[in-house]
């Protein structure tokens, strides 16, 4: 009886769901017929369309011409079915949109390996399946972590969930909550769900039986729907389909400090009888005020994990971002695939331009920017092997045709290159004019990329005020050397967590390197030759150790060769890694490292290297390194750890105003290379307790090989975190450099101190009080003078000098809801000469100096399921450094015209549009 | 009763302004947009929700409208802030950046009003509205150089003047039609109006007492000008999420009248040039009876996604051939992006970015140039109803430019020994292109505009 009654009870209730019209499937004829009026039905079918699907009934309330009276009355007729009309990329998108926030955020300082990482998070990998180096490269893991899954591999275990994965023996806390976003546990599907090829078809019957899904037009119940629909009864939603990134980002802002002190410093200077005019510098010859928008344009496809394109124009400050030109566009095509053949082997092929990054960056690691303190580790990871490259590299990037294969135990890489790169060249044959014969000085890496008819007509324009004698010698142009280069990587592993891996390329120029030495290369440099020598300081040895392609000692060649090794091992919980590299002299191999081995000659070859330790505990890691770099090991694509950039103090940062070409002043502005240094460096990270945890704490020591100078720098980040809600944080720098010199006045010392509060407020708004304290104490500006320092001297500081500022910020964050977010911030400091740096919501503002203030908004919209809008607008005032200036034309005798502080107003306006479909 | 007072202060508080720059002192400046919904979208709105005003950028538009009648005013405040600098330079000769010199600061006003009568499928609209203003103000003085070494301020020797008053009016008729899911529009303006430009250095009393025979230096043009204009719009309905949008504006010129009162100095030389082809034979030439507005051609798309906050989405993108003005500008290409958001209470949050280029004119040793300069803008804007028949919304703009050009008043008018106190160190050569000014100019647009729907 109970029975019969419980199928009478069953059959009710479809019955009456029968009856019942269901909100998000009806038609607009439908809601029609309900007992509303025509408003009220075209209103809530409006709010379907427009705002959302219904979970609730109780959801009609939102709508304004709904009111409780016909909710009552709606209640007994209408039902809500589940939908969701996200495709399986959507949903994939907004689980891990704060991921791909926090990889937009670093972009400035991973360029180029965000798009990777972002790839990796929108297709998952499976974990089972990956290499030692495949799962490395992810983010935030150490090898300690891919050591610990390879080896529970290795016992036949398969990881079949996250949980599963975090239980994995000697894995960290940090690395298995990173892994988990970017992997799988499954072949071939997005998700975890027992796949079945029967279930599957039902996704493409449900793609035939309705319209395929339009981005622009509007398809009642999409095949996304139901195979949402399916996904819920446990069915499969397969990842084989074509995945496009298209990327707009447009920034109108001015150029930074030392761009544009470079370009507004007079080309004619010591010119007689020369009136004084904008023209005569390379910011008024040609109108740099002019020059606002940068806008790059990037487009990005990909098949599966398969097969992958990018495309990028990027316009320039100045540039007309209208014209795109495909020959200045960066490009690339790959594809990377799994063969079963004695085991995995996993084979990538790219052509066009691409990424070439091996060991600790001594060898290779093609990118423009430079990132100080770049340890390999945490945040500041490199992606090892071959990746396509649409990054904003131009002046180092590789453009050709790169093979990566790997298996377990082995790597083996391969790449060519033929590229033409921007050098600066001088007029090496002393006929008067820069031409095709002439030699090159450097590789430089331009601000702004004037074309070479532009520099020329530029250059005899400032000749025609200059005469010959001061005519101008050294210049930048663009593609000036055709670099083919060749290289490879092999990499053995013979057991878990251990490899031993060789690196090399050869690159061959079209045009000679050639540096003067001694007189004759001050003289190149430094426009007052009478005063060069006074100049000439012996941190410049860093520009007299640049490579020569023909040098007296080792004869002519026409390449640069670069070798290395690098090793791995893991053991328990501690790895140890490191690179040698050396940069070869000769033709043959005879003075090399091998050869010394063999005991045949002494080595003269310039060398590197860099060992490191990582050891990790549940709750505390630390890292030590050592690195030691030659001062002649000159390697355009070296990008391992710093302290500095090279040529930090040389003539190229200190001489602007005194160099023969002020457009020199980029090879220290943009250089990429670090600086020549050894030294120790350790770091860790500790959660002493539930509620303190020392973030990070890091102390270098190191010595810069050009003038032996020590420094050693230390900072400290504490955070408390009483409850959830609340958290302080309180960050420590100090620096010194010359410390050992205690009489010495080129000692000099900067500390900084940071607090900050920051609190969560409700609907993940949050806010943020900081105030930084910084104080210098440094030399008299003396020391880089040709000035002696003379005692009782009235004009100058003769001693040294203690500045200090302070900067009080507050940042604020505000959700509207789940697709609007606004960030503002307000920040005044005064600075007497100090600087700050603040690292804004997606940029870095280096330029707090002396006096001001500024505000900034920024607003992320989601605007649809695959459209993102970013929108940022910033007000800044400051007052730059005191500055003497005088009449245009006259030099005054009195003090009419003197001018202490000048105050520099800036607007800037930075849009990014992200579509992805 | 309460609602209705706040109505009439609201309506008799809002102040019409448009305005502008000493820059565009010559060709006026083009208004375009007067609609505060779609300012604050970035002006980005050939396409989708309409207000009446909006149909002035695209005529089908006016299909769009909500009710069967309803009116439209509109005005706004404008703040133009124009600072001008010289050059520096260092104890090294070298320069070093600008020092700012004289910093104006105006406000401007204009006005429109509109009403429209929709009947089923077909629309028309009446609309009075500004199309051009030449009103521009600058106002600097000069200085000897007496007593600043005591901080005092030293006598004032003179006041310059700039001061442009007038404008370009249009009456316009705009009709459109709606067919199936494309609608077609048209607008027909008469286009009346003046210029009066004046430009005066008045000697003070200072320097008159020194100098008696110092004569005041005025100079004025005034120009009148008649034409009428057309333009065409369509609009696409993609689907029920997208719209798509076109306008085209043909080439405006208008009849000059007028005269030139004495010359007007280096200005003048901005609307007078001759192009000389390789046989020195006149190409191309712009004279002071010359007055057009470029031909432009607009396209966007509206889009509305499903949001959890009500969304419109709106692109442009307008080709201009600057070119028909002048043979040495090149046509450009402006962009416009607007987003509106409907947040709680279906208040809507509207932001945007354009994207526009003008241009100007500098002679240098004889030889004329077009020198491009680019007008990035973001705005903001929200709105409310009030008694179901209202609708007010506001926009405000934030536009920053800079350009270079040659002093506004030349040293050598105040070259007499007997004004300055250590002639012996002054030179008063005047500044060539050698050392131009710098101008940063930031315009702050605060639109306001009400509609009404029977």
């Amino acid at each position: 009886m109970k029975k019969i009654i419980f199928v009478i009870i069953c059959l009710l209730t479809i019955s009456l769901y029968a009856e019942k019209l269901d909100l998000n499937t009806a038609s607009l004829e439908e809601l029609l017929q309900l007992p509303i009026s025509a408003n009220q039905a075209k209103d809530i079918y409006d709010y379907r369309f427009y705002v959302k699907y219904f979970e609730t009934i109780f959801e009609l309330r939102e709508i304004e011409s709904v009111d409780q009276k016909t909710l009552n009355i709606l209640k007994s007729l209408v039902i809500v079915s589940h939908f969701d009309d996200r495709d399986d990329t959507a949903t994939r998108r907004d689980e891990i949109y704060y991921l791909l926030e926090r990889l937009g955020s670093n972009e400035g300082l991973q360029e180029g390996m965000s798009d990777v990482w972002e790839d990796h998070l929108m297709a998952p990998q499976n974990i089972n399946k990956l290499t030692f180096s495949e799962i490395l490269n992810f983010p935030n893991v150490s090898a300690i972590d891919a050591a610990a899954i390879l080896k529970r591999r290795a016992r036949g275990d398969t990881l079949s969930n996250i949980r599963d994965l975090r239980h994995t023996p000697g894995i960290s806390y940090y690395g298995a909550k990173n892994l988990g976003n970017y992997v799988h546990f499954k072949d071939k599907y997005l998700n975890n769900k027992h796949y079945s090829k029967e279930k599957n078809n039902y996704y493409h019957v449900a793609r035939k039986l309705y319209k395929r899904p339009s981005p622009i037009g509007e398809v009642m119940c999409t095949p996304y729907v139901w195979v949402g629909k399916l996904a819920d009864y446990g069915f499969i939603i397969p990842e084989k389909r074509f995945y496009f990134d298209y990327q707009m980002k447009y920034k109108d802002s001015p150029y930074d400090g030392d761009a544009q002190e470079m370009y507004q410093e007079s080309m004619v200077r010591f010119a007689e009888d020369s009136p004084n005019s904008t023209n005569q510098s390379y910011w008024g010859y040609f109108d740099m005020n002019f020059d606002r928008a940068e806008v790059m344009n990037k487009i990005r496809f990909r098949f599966k994990n398969e097969l992958k394109a990018g495309l990028l124009f990027d316009s320039e400050k100045g540039a007309n971002f209208t014209d795109l030109s495909f020959g200045e566009s960066k490009y690339f095509v790959g594809y990377e695939n799994d063969l079963n053949l004695f085991g995995r082997n996993n084979f990538k092929i790219y052509a066009g331009n691409y990424r070439a990054t091996f060991g600790e960056g001594l060898v290779m690691e093609n990118t423009d920017y430079y990132s100080p303190r770049k340890t390999g580790f945490g945040f500041n990871k490199r992606i090892t092997g071959i990746i396509g490259d649409v990054s904003r590299t131009q002046e180092y990037s590789l453009k050709g045709l790169a093979l990566d294969w790997k298996t377990e135990d082995f790597n083996l890489v391969f790449f060519i290159s033929d590229d033409d790169k921007d050098a600066v060249i001088y007029d090496s044959n002393g006929n008067d004019s820069l031409d095709i014969d002439d030699d090159a000085f450097s590789f430089i890496t331009m601000t702004k990329r004037f074309s070479n008819d532009e520099l020329e007509d530029a250059e005899f324009y400032f000749n025609d005020y200059a005469g010959n004698d001061n005519f101008v010698k050294i210049a930048p142009r663009l593609d000036a050397i055709n670099e083919k280069l060749i290289g490879g990587h092999f990499a053995y592993s013979p057991f878990i967590g251990t490899h031993l891996g060789f690196s090399g390329y050869e690159a061959i120029y079209s045009r000679d390197f050639v540096v003067p030495e001694g007189v004759d290369l001050r003289n190149l440099l430094i426009s007052d030759i009478e005063y060069a020598a006074d100049k000439w300081k012996i941190t410049d040895n860093e520009v007299s150790a640049m490579y020569s392609t023909k040098s007296a000692e080792f004869g002519d060649r026409n390449f640069r060769r670069v070798f290395g090794v690098d090793w791995r091992t893991v053991l328990h919980n501690i790895s140890f890694q490191g690179e040698y590299a050396e940069l070869y002299t000769t033709q043959t191999f005879s003075n090399n490292f091998f050869s010394k081995i063999l005991g045949r000659k002494k080595n003269r070859s310039p060398k590197a290297l860099l060992m490191s330790a990582f050891a990790q505990y549940d709750n505390v890691y630390f890292l030590s390194l050592y690195r030691d770099y030659d001062l002649d090991f000159d390697n355009p694509y070296q990008r391992s750890f710093s302290e500095s950039n090279r040529y930090d103090d040389t003539v190229f940062e200190k001489l602007k105003y005194g160099l023969n070409n002020t457009l020199l002043g980029d090879i220290y502005n943009n250089a990429a290379q670090p600086s020549a240094e050894k030294g120790f460096y350790f770091e860790t990270r500790y959660q002493f307790h539930r509620m303190w945890t020392l973030s990070k704490a890091y102390l270098d020591i190191w010595e810069r090989k050009s003038d032996a100078r020590k420094g050693v720098r230390f900072e400290g980040k504490l955070e408390f975190k009483p409850i959830h809600q609340l958290r302080f944080k309180l960050r420590f720098k100090e620096q010194v450099k010359r410390y050992e010199d205690d009489l010495d006045r080129g000692k000099s010392q900067a500390d900084e101190l940071e607090l900050k509060c920051l609190t969560y407020l409700s609907n993940f708004d949050k806010i943020q009080l900081g105030y930084i304290y910084t104080r210098v104490n440094q030399p008299p500006y003396l020391s880089i003078l040709s000035n002696p320092a003379e005692p009782g001297g009235a004009d100058m500081a003769q001693a040294n000098t203690l500045t200090d500022g302070d900067m009080i910020y507050v940042d604020y964050t505000h959700r509207f809801n789940e697709n609007l977010k606004m960030v503002g911030s307000f920040s005044f400091w005064y600075a007497n000469g100090a600087s700050f740096w603040d690292f804004e919501d997606i940029e870095l503002d280096f330029e707090q100096t002396d006096k001001g203030w500024k505000t900034w908004f920024n607003l992320h919209s989601k605007i649809s399921n695959n459209l993102y809008l970013s929108l940022k607008y910033k007000y800044k005032q400051f007052k730059t450094r005191e500055i003497e200036f005088r009449e245009y034309n006259d030099i005054p005798d009195s003090g009419e015209y003197y001018f202490k502080t000048v105050e520099r107003k800036e607007n800037i306006i930075r849009l990014q549009l992200d579509w992805k479909f | 009763m309460k609602k209705i007072i706040i109505l009439i202060i609201l309506a008799t508080t809002v102040n019409f302004l448009f305005s502008y720059s000493i820059m565009n002192r010559f060709e006026g400046n083009f208004v375009e947009n007067l609609d505060a919904r779609s300012i604050a979208m970035g002006s980005a709105t050939i396409c989708g929700e309409t207000n009446l005003f909006q149909s002035l950028i695209n005529p089908a538009n006016l299909v769009n409208v909500k009710s069967k009648f309803g009116f439209q005013t509109s005005g706004n405040f404008l703040v133009n802030t124009d600072n001008r600098a010289l050059p520096m330079y260092n104890s090294f000769d070298g320069f070093s950046g600008e020092a700012t010199y004289v910093s104006n600061v105006n406000l401007y006003d204009g006005y429109a009003f509109g009403a429209y009568y929709r009947e089923k499928f077909i629309s028309a609209a009446i609309v009075y509205h500004p199309f051009v203003s030449f009103e521009s103000n600058y106002f600097e003085q000069v200085r000897n150089n007496a007593n600043s070494n005591n901080n005092n301020y030293p006598p004032i020797l003179a006041k310059n003047y700039l001061n442009g008053t007038g404008g370009i009016d249009a009456l316009s008729f705009i009709v459109a039609g709606k067919m199936s899911i494309a609608t077609l529009g048209c607008k027909l303006s008469k286009l009346s109006g003046n210029s009066h430009l004046e430009r005066k250095i008045i000697w003070d009393d200072w320097a008159i007492n020194e100098i008696s025979d110092l004569q005041n230096d005025i100079n004025y043009s005034d120009r009148n000008f008649e034409a009428f204009s057309t333009q065409f719009g369509a609009n696409f309905q993609i689907s029920e999420r997208m719209m798509f949008g076109l306008s085209f504006t043909p080439k405006i010129e208008f009849d000059v009248s007028g005269f030139v009162m004495d010359t007007l100095g280096v200005d003048s030389m901005v609307f007078v040039y001759t192009k000389y082809d390789s046989l020195a034979n006149p190409t191309d030439s712009l004279t002071f009876g010359d007055y057009t507005i470029p031909q432009k051609f607009r396209f966007g798309l509206n889009y509305q996604p499903r949001n959890i906050m009500r969304t419109n989405f709106n692109l442009d993108v307008e080709f201009v051939k600057w070119s028909d003005v002048c043979s040495l500008y090149e046509d450009a290409t402006n962009f416009y992006l607007g987003v509106e958001h409907k947040l709680t209470n279906s208040i809507p949050f509207r932001f945007g970015f354009n994207y526009r280029t003008d241009y100007i004119l500098s002679n240098h040793d004889g030889f004329t140039f077009a020198d491009k300069v680019t007008l990035p803008t973001f705005s903001v804007g929200t709105g409310f109803e009030i008694l179901d028949k209202f609708t007010f919304d506001f926009g405000l703009e934030l536009t920053n430019r800079q350009y270079e050009t040659l002093d506004l008043f030349m040293d050598s008018h105040y070259d007499y020994e007997e004004l300055w106190a250590n002639p012996q160190y002054l030179n008063f050569a005047d500044r060539d292109w050698s050392n131009p000014d710098l101008v940063k100019e930031t315009f702050l647009n605060l639109q306001t505009s009400i509609s009404y729907k029977w």
